[in-house]
């Protein structure tokens, strides 16, 4: 299990990483953490002919308030984001999901942007990206653009970039709410997630003025449920309401079979923890 | 963690070492990294190898084209099977078992190929990396055959067969058969039954198999280093299969970082890279890949188990019947042969329990994947999950609580020794001591009570129990397998003490995690008189001792040890000799104890180094018959063998918004005889435990229809982490055995009860649904299938 024989360059800009990768002509793969694309290469289904290791270069790594957006950089260690007070206070749901990721060993090298340009169906951050409407910076040969998180995720392990475009930053809006809840069921903690939730609601005169819905595990990528937040926010809240807005949630997904899981069994999971996790959001908007 | 009952012994009667807590001596290098594992060996510039699987699997190979692999940079050699045909006899897996067909083993797939996984094809080359780039380049044309992906494919009418030479796709069939089971199911009371299966696992040991092969170009000899922890073994098959003489081969286990049966059998790639060595005269090295790992090495279990249970209305257990198919995989192992684990299954089942007729019949049948070997437990880890269910349907039937079903029917103290329907004879153990003791701890009242509190909530609340019996230390009477030629029944110690007066102890037996250095040395120390610190303890390398099989089917400490008790008082009266002669004492007025000959109730000592000095440097002190070299061996076979047993009871909740199991209380109690060292032991229950529980929640290898492995990675192959294992508690009831120094195995125990009693507290825990657990593992997928079943069931029968 060794990978297939691949140049390596190890640039110190994200100028210099994105001429590299105009270079390969197609044939480059940027290298983060290394957690996802490493065993990726050793069992050969990914084979470069060039690895651009952005690791070396500075200035990829922050945690930053800019006025209403907390914007992170693309090589921000997953452990960063757990540990960050500033993201404990500003994007709580994140705080919450990140000790749901892999193992420590894991979260201190996997990055943000190799966890989202990896995007796989079940993982936390792609989830976190369309729940907080994210929007992801990508450089090109062309210079900068930016994508709306829901448009980044194309199918299951599949992004919309370019074979050339690097994501060198993300921001996440901060979002007003009263009650948030995450909830996950993995095998075993720190596996993959087999359903997963996060719901956040702010409370208006009658029943909710905002509602946020973002699934993953349940389908090819993470989801935003806008129709089941307006079918939320258009709800009589009373006590049943949980246990409706779980039949909701799931009336909008049908996940496939796999090892770990069949899709019934999704599905059950998905509405023991949608029916949790609004119960816990309302208690918590007081 | 652990308490401690041993009531028996009194602490003034207890040797120095045996019995206490000593810290693992091979813990600090293996700790630290610095353990020397064979992947760690450097031998003088070597090759690498890497192999070409199959990845079809039931195919004939009509052509393999190897020309731009051999062109390819840094290739030496690229050996398919027609290109070694000359260098090897096959290996036969013998048995005098009737009913049965040895499939030869050869190092690489010759003609066809059997299993997704088979090694067809090696590449030698500078590199690991250049080895597995060539490996693409080769091109073999396969015809494909209809592959044979379960157990009931095989045995189907028209069903291709695996192995034309054998005429049939069933490699062996046995029947155990006591009394008139017809007749006395008939007259029970209750009959329960059902269809029990444990699916296929890996070993799954943290090192991967790895060889070194080191050729000494002097001598055309070679010295292979091997993760194996059947050295002596492997060491006698290569040695036949190349026509090289044991003093030209010479096998060595150096560290090896785990087994669990994996590397109990001899394996292709061990004789292929002798082979390749040999023909090349350079040193090459392999180790698999998890990949490999995963789907070349010997598997487990995969039976299928109908079996019935006859009781009288006051819950004595009468007869048992039982019916098994064991998916045995494409090729019977050298040297267990693939009856190993089936034949258990039934040999076993009728358990710790006083069952008067039994029938027990087993087939094992080839299929398309890789075979099924030892694995830790071999057999009895189903056959205790099917008597132990059976059992509790049996109290459920009749009204008995599950504890109180098991004390009726265990054989008891005074019944022992006691033959078992299928012919097992167990040795007086502490069978209803460990039921007792087990319970107690459990707290099983109050845990019952607790239940009827839970089930009042709606919670699913359950409590199992699983006992068992296994034979341990096996002697020459008993194989070790069915049938078997080798001989598994002794092992040799070779004690010696050097010019320096230290103490160099040698087996054959070969640890791969169990802490031998430790525990032999503390038996050493003890019978021999001598420091813990000044004994070494040498294992694992076939040059030592002139025979050994090594360790497996938990025999190292009462094979090993009893042949160190044995040698070490030889040495013993050899050192009250010289002692005798320089302290002018009668031999027999001497006591030797913490590296010194002493005069009894005198200061007149000589050290062990005075003594060696005596014997062999100063040549003034003794007359010339008195200096006997300070060296004894022996060989010692325990004859029978001996039984251990334990008792483990668990305490689960199924959560049905996840379909998760969570163990609750898990208590183990366990009679291995003389504990020499209660740490390890408890390590070993702990470890045992925590495999256990993987057979029992999370552990499956599956193949799908076409034969084709599709959890061959960690991320698909599920094993229970630190946090899925939970704090358990760990009672010795330490009832001597007969053999030396009164020891039983124990490596094995854990893994046997824990599914069994994992599997019965999930089926309490459900029972208020009418939910039965007959497969393992119970994965949250299976148990939400299951709950949904009930919940469609009782629909229907409230809409009838
Ligand atoms: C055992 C295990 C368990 C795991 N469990 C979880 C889990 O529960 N939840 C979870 O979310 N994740 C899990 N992961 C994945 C982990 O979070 C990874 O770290 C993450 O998916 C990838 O991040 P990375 O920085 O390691 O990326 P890499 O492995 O370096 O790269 C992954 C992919 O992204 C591309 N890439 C990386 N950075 C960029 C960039 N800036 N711009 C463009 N492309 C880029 C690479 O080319 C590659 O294709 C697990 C991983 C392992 C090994």
């Amino acid at each position: 299990m060794k990978p297939a024989k691949f140049e390596y360059v190890l640039p110190s800009t994200v100028g210099a990483a994105v001429a590299a990768l105009v270079a390969s002509k197609g044939e480059g793969k940027v290298l983060a953490g290394g957690q996802s694309l490493l065993p990726l290469l050793n069992f050969r289904m990914a084979r470069p002919a060039v690895l651009v290791d952005l690791n070396a270069i500075s200035g990829l790594s922050y945690i930053e308030e800019r006025s209403d957006r907390i914007a992170i950089g693309a090589l921000t260690r997953h452990r960063e984001l757990e540990q960050s007070p500033l993201i404990a206070a500003k994007l709580p749901v994140m705080a919450a999901a990140m000790r749901h990721v892999a193992h420590l060993a894991i979260r201190n090298r996997g990055t943000i942007g190799g966890s989202l340009s990896h995007a796989d169906p079940a993982a936390e951050l792609p989830m976190l990206s369309v729940f907080y409407d994210a929007t992801i910076s990508v450089q090109g040969p062309d210079g900068r653009r930016t994508i709306a998180a829901e448009e980044f995720f194309v199918d299951a392990l599949t992004n919309c970039l370019e074979p050339e475009e690097i994501v060198v930053e993300i921001e996440f809006p901060i979002l007003q709410h009263d009650g948030w809840a995450f909830e996950e069921v993995a095998r075993r903690f720190g596996d993959f997630a087999l359903a997963s939730i996060a719901v956040s609601v702010r409370p208006g005169p009658a029943g909710l003025k905002e509602a946020r819905v973002a699934l993953m595990g349940v389908a090819d990528t993470p989801l935003r449920l806008r129709e089941a937040e307006q079918e939320l926010i258009a709800m009589e809240l009373d006590n049943r309401t949980p246990q409706r807005f779980s039949e909701i949630v799931v009336s909008k997904v049908s996940p496939n079979d796999d090892l770990h899981a069949s899709g019934e069994y999704r599905k059950h999971l998905l509405a023991q923890l949608s029916k949790r996790a609004l119960q816990t959001a309302l208690a918590a908007k007081g | 963690m652990s308490s401690d009952q041993r009531a028996h012994l009194l602490d003034a009667m207890r040797p120095k070492y045996v019995g206490a807590p000593i810290k693992r001596t091979e813990d600090p290098r293996l700790l630290t990294g610095k353990g020397d594992y064979t992947a760690d060996r450097k031998p003088d510039r070597p090759l690498h190898l890497a192999f070409l699987r199959s990845g079809q699997p039931h195919a004939r190979i009509a052509g393999i084209d190897i020309s731009a692999a051999q062109a390819a940079p840094g290739v030496v050699a690229v050996l398919a099977a027609d290109d070694i045909a000359d260098d090897f006899k096959p290996v036969i897996p013998f048995s005098r078992m009737p009913n049965y067909y040895a499939t030869p083993i050869v190092p690489l797939a010759c003609k066809k190929v059997r299993y997704v996984g088979e090694a067809v094809v090696a590449v030698i080359a500078t590199s690991r990396y250049l080895a597995e780039d060539a490996l693409e380049l080769i091109e073999v044309d396969y015809e494909p055959l209809r592959p044979i992906a379960r157990a009931e494919m095989a045995v189907a009418d028209g069903a291709p067969l695996l192995h034309e030479e054998a005429g049939t796709n069933v490699l062996i069939a046995r029947e155990f058969k006591k009394g008139n089971v017809a007749a006395d199911l008939k007259a029970a009371a209750v009959r329960v039954s059902g269809r029990f299966e444990m699916t296929r696992k890996a070993p799954l040991a943290m090192e991967p198999r790895s060889c070194c092969a080191e050729y000494d170009k002097r001598r055309d000899a070679i010295t292979l280093y091997t993760s194996s922890n059947i050295p002596g073994i492997v060491r006698d098959a290569i040695s036949e299969s190349l026509n090289l003489p044991g003093h030209r081969l010479r096998v060595v286990a150096p560290d090896v970082g785990g087994s669990f049966g994996s590397k109990g059998s001899l394996y292709p790639e061990e004789l292929l890279i002798c082979i390749a060595a040999r023909k090349l005269r350079r040193s090459i090295k392999w180790t698999a890949d998890r990949l490999e790992d995963v789907s070349s090495s010997s598997q487990a279990f995969a039976e299928v188990v109908d079996a019935e249970m006859g009781f009288d209305a006051n819950g004595v257990a009468t007869s048992l019947e039982a019916d098994v198919i064991g998916d045995v995989g494409a090729f019977s192992i050298y040297p267990w042969t693939c009856g190993l684990e089936p034949v258990q299954v039934v040999s076993f089942l009728p358990g710790p329990y006083k069952i008067a007729s039994y029938r027990g019949s087993v087939r094992g049948v080839a299929t398309c994947k890789p075979p099924t070997g030892p694995y830790r437990g071999v057999g009895r880890p189903i056959s205790t999950f099917v008597t132990e269910r059976l059992m509790d349907l049996g109290a459920r039937a009749l009204g008995i609580d599950p504890l109180e079903i098991r004390r009726r029917n265990l054989v008891r103290a005074e019944e022992f020794p006691y033959r078992i329907a299928s012919g097992i004879i167990w040795d007086k153990t502490g069978f209803v001591e460990c039921l007792d003791a087990a319970a107690e701890t459990a707290g099983y009242d109050a845990l019952r009570k607790q239940q009827a509190e839970a089930r009042k909530q709606g919670r699913l609340f359950g409590i199992g129990i699983a006992s068992y019996a296994e034979l341990t230390g096996i002697g020459s009477r008993i194989s070790a397998a069915p049938g078997m030629p080798i001989n598994t029944g002794s092992e040799t110690a070779k004690i010696t003490i050097d010019s320096t007066g230290s103490i160099t102890a040698a087996f054959g037996v070969a640890s791969h995690g169990q802490g031998l250095e430790t525990t032999l040395a503390q038996i050493v120390s003890d019978d021999l008189g001598a420091r813990f610190e000044d004994v070494r303890v040498v294992q694992g390398d076939s040059d030592e001792v002139p025979m050994s099989t090594g360790t497996y089917a938990s025999r190292s400490a009462v094979l090993g040890g009893g042949a160190a008790k044995h040698a070490s008082k030889l040495l013993q009266e050899k050192i009250k000799r010289v002692a005798s002669h320089l302290l002018e004492a009668n031999a027999d007025d001497i006591e030797v104890h913490d590296g010194n000959a002493v005069v009894l109730g005198t200061d007149r000592a000589v050290s062990f180094k005075q003594i060696a000095k005596a014997v062999y440097s100063d040549m003034k002190t003794l007359p010339v018959e008195a200096r006997e070299e300070l060296s004894a061996s022996y060989t010692y076979d325990p004859i029978n063998g001996t039984t251990a047993a334990a008792t483990h009871i668990a305490a689960v909740e199924v959560d049905p918004a996840t379909c998760f199991v969570k163990i609750l209380k898990f208590v183990v109690a366990e009679d291995c005889g003389r504990i020499i060292n209660p740490m390890i032991v408890d390590g070993q229950v702990h470890g045992g435990v925590a495999q256990g529980i993987g057979a029992a929640l999370f552990e499956e290898l599956i193949y799908d229809d076409d034969g084709q492995l599709l959890s061959a990675s960690l991320v698909d192959y599920v094993i229970p982490s630190a946090p899925e294992v939970p704090l358990m508690d760990v009672v010795h009831v330490e009832s001597e055995s007969a053999v030396a120094g009164g020891f039983r195995g124990m490596g094995e125990g854990g893994t046997i009860g824990a599914p069994a009693a994992i599997a019965n507290a999930i089926a309490d825990a459900l029972s208020p649904l009418d939910i039965d657990v007959s497969i393992l593992p119970m994965t949250p997928e299976r148990i939400f299938r299951l709950i949904e079943q009930a919940k469609l069931k009782a629909k229907g029968q409230a809409d009838d």
